[in-house]
């Protein structure tokens, strides 16, 4: 290929905003360029991850042992609940729609995203909802409401029909951050669909935007039920519906139902764009094409068909009827079909390949043994039989956060080490990635590796103390808790030298073996990622 | 890889057909949430 050129700033086609180039806050406030996007949703994304992992620290400090030490069961659960939908909803969501508003445009030869002014108000919906989310806990200092949502991020009837204000706050919250994910989905798939440079077919594209493409259209099919779920929950709290109230001829499970339809998809809306990516980093790394291009695509719309009819195994203890634990079990198994498919492909795509260990490198293959073990006991769990035991105990814990931390959030680090250096322009200290990747994952599985054997013991989740018995591993797990968010300041600061300029030079290709129309441009890429038009062959 | 200039009109189309597109998608969301208050248990 020859390079394109592009001129920064330069006045084309594609330069929607007129010539207009506001500076300071107003620049970023009135921006829509993808670029510019982007670094919010990740910017904002690394603040809420810090917000996000203060509040499981303070639980793990009032777990490290029996008793209680530190606050009452009452704050311990609003922790717990707005933990999860902070890391879900404010960190792992925009962190992957930052990812995308990077890199699509570069990867698929378009000017920006389609729809640029949406693509503004989608980010600024969030500080909004954020803010809604974690305010309760200030209020209430002040003597307002009893606190943040205390239910989990479930929301489970009838228990958020009693709650305070802070499920009311939680569900506007949930309804803005839902407008907010449809307004970048619908953005991404017309990008998609609309923008790609002549010659793209949509066989030749790259899989991170496959993996992304199949997660904007989980999304749209799936956050409207959640919204129409926590309204309709909304209407029981102050309004006099009986949609959960049995009392009212209602049933609570017809939330777990609609909740799940949402819930399970997005278990996938946080880890396809992670695995779209994983392919691009290996093949990189490994100095070979990615193996198996059209079984992992296929492998994509299988998993994202599958993730949309297995919801209710998440509550295979409620009381369903036998012929509906059999096919959600069976089903849930199903997916692990598309995702061997999958596996194989990374392990392939490494075979025999010109290996090197650069820290994206580290993460992608860490990623896959942590993933992997929670692939492994996702199985465990599909089991009706073994999950009567296993259900809300630390077994669960373990094995969605070896899925969503080892799968989605050291995921999005190995996109962070990879693009950091295209999006700066500057190269990361290397040193600083390899000490981050090793605290991180010795850390990780000092953590949550005990808590496999907490939940096998019987302890519950959810709950602020505990039994003699199981001191020991939450001694443990606390210890790792605290190495483990200590070292995420090592990530954070070698971002932040790379966004301050320090560091060396970093060429357009940034590693030797990358390939794909994104490295074909300057590190960092110009204003107008593409005002010349790629044709690809 | 050859390189042109985007055209005005060119790109004027993709993105007209985007806002179409985008319309609809966003029509089947509407659609989705209003249809989650018909659901009967």
């Amino acid at each position: 290929m020859d390079t394109a050129t592009t001129t920064a700033h330069g006045h084309t086609a594609g330069d929607h905003g007129g010539g207009y180039h506001p500076t300071g806050i107003l620049r970023w406030l009135t921006t829509t360029n993808h670029k510019d996007i982007g670094t919010m949703y990740l910017t904002f994304a690394l603040i809420m991850f810090f917000v996000g992992g203060a509040m499981i620290l303070a639980v793990r400090a009032e777990l490290f042992q029996p008793g209680l030490q530190l606050m009452q069961p009452e704050l311990f659960n609003q922790l717990i609940g707005v933990h999860a939908l902070v890391m879900i909803f404010a960190a792992l969501m925009p962190a992957a729609t930052g990812f995308a508003n990077w890199q699509i445009p570069l990867m698929i030869g378009a000017p920006d995203m389609a729809l640029p002014r949406l693509n503004n108000w989608g980010f600024w919906l969030l500080p909004p909802a954020a803010i809604l989310l974690t305010l309760p806990f200030a209020l209430a200092l002040f003597g307002i409401g009893d606190g943040a949502i205390a239910t989990g991020w479930t929301f489970y009837a009838p228990l958020s029909v009693q709650g305070g204000i802070g499920v009311d706050f939680a569900i506007f919250a949930v309804h803005i951050l839902g407008i907010s994910s449809i307004l970048g989905s619908i953005n991404i798939i017309v990008t998609i669909f609309n923008l790609r440079a002549p010659g793209m077919t949509l066989m030749k594209l790259p899989l991170f935007c496959w993996g992304w493409l199949i997660t904007a259209f989980l999304l749209i099919a799936t956050i409207p039920v959640l919204a129409g779920a926590v309204t309709m929950l909304l209407a029981d709290r102050h309004f006099g519906t009986h949609f959960f109230n049995a009392a009212g001829g209602g049933d609570p499970i017809l939330f777990q139902h609609l909740f799940w339809f949402f819930g399970h998809p997005e278990v996938y809306i946080l880890l396809l764009p992670v695995w779209g990516l994983m392919p691009h980093v290996l093949a990189t790394f490994s100095r070979k094409p990615v193996y198996g291009y059209k079984g992992q695509v296929y492998g994509f719309v299988g998993i994202g068909v599958l993730s949309v009819v297995v919801w209710a195994h998440h509550f295979l203890t409620a009381g369903l009827p036998v012929p509906a634990l059999l096919y959600f079990m069976y089903s849930t198994m199903a997916i692990s079909l598309p995702l061997a498919v999958l596996f194989f492909c990374w392990i392939a795509t490494m075979w025999r390949g010109a290996m090197t260990f650069e820290t994206p490198m580290l993460f992608a293959v860490g990623f896959i043994v942590l993933f992997g073990i929670a692939g492994l006991t996702g199985l465990v769990l599909a089991d009706v039989a073994a999950d009567a035991q296993y259900h809300h105990s630390y077994f669960v814990v373990a094995h969605f956060h070896y899925a969503l931390f080892a799968g989605g959030i050291m995921g999005v680090m190995t996109g962070v080490y990879y693009w950091l250096p295209k999006w700066t322009g500057r190269m990361y200290s290397e040193t600083l990635g390899q000490w981050h990747f090793w605290l991180t994952v010795l850390s990780f599985n000092l953590t949550f590796m005990p808590q496999f054997f907490l939940g096998l013991a019987g302890m519950p989740r959810r709950i602020p103390d505990y039994a003699l018995q199981f001191a020991e591993f939450n001694a443990i797990s606390t210890v790792g808790a605290f190495i483990l968010g200590i070292s995420q300041l090592l990530f954070a600061w070698n971002i932040i030298q790379c966004a301050r300029g320090h560091g060396p030079q970093a060429a357009g290709r940034v590693w030797e073996g990358a390939e794909g129309l994104e490295w074909e441009l300057s590190s960092p890429p110009p204003h107008h990622s593409w005002a010349v038009q790629p044709q690809v062959k | 890889m050859n390189a042109q200039l985007f055209s005005s009109e060119e790109l004027e189309r993709r993105r007209a057909a985007s806002r179409r597109l985008g319309w609809a998608l966003g029509a089947v969301v509407l659609a989705l949430y209003l249809l989650g208050f018909f659901i009967q248990r």
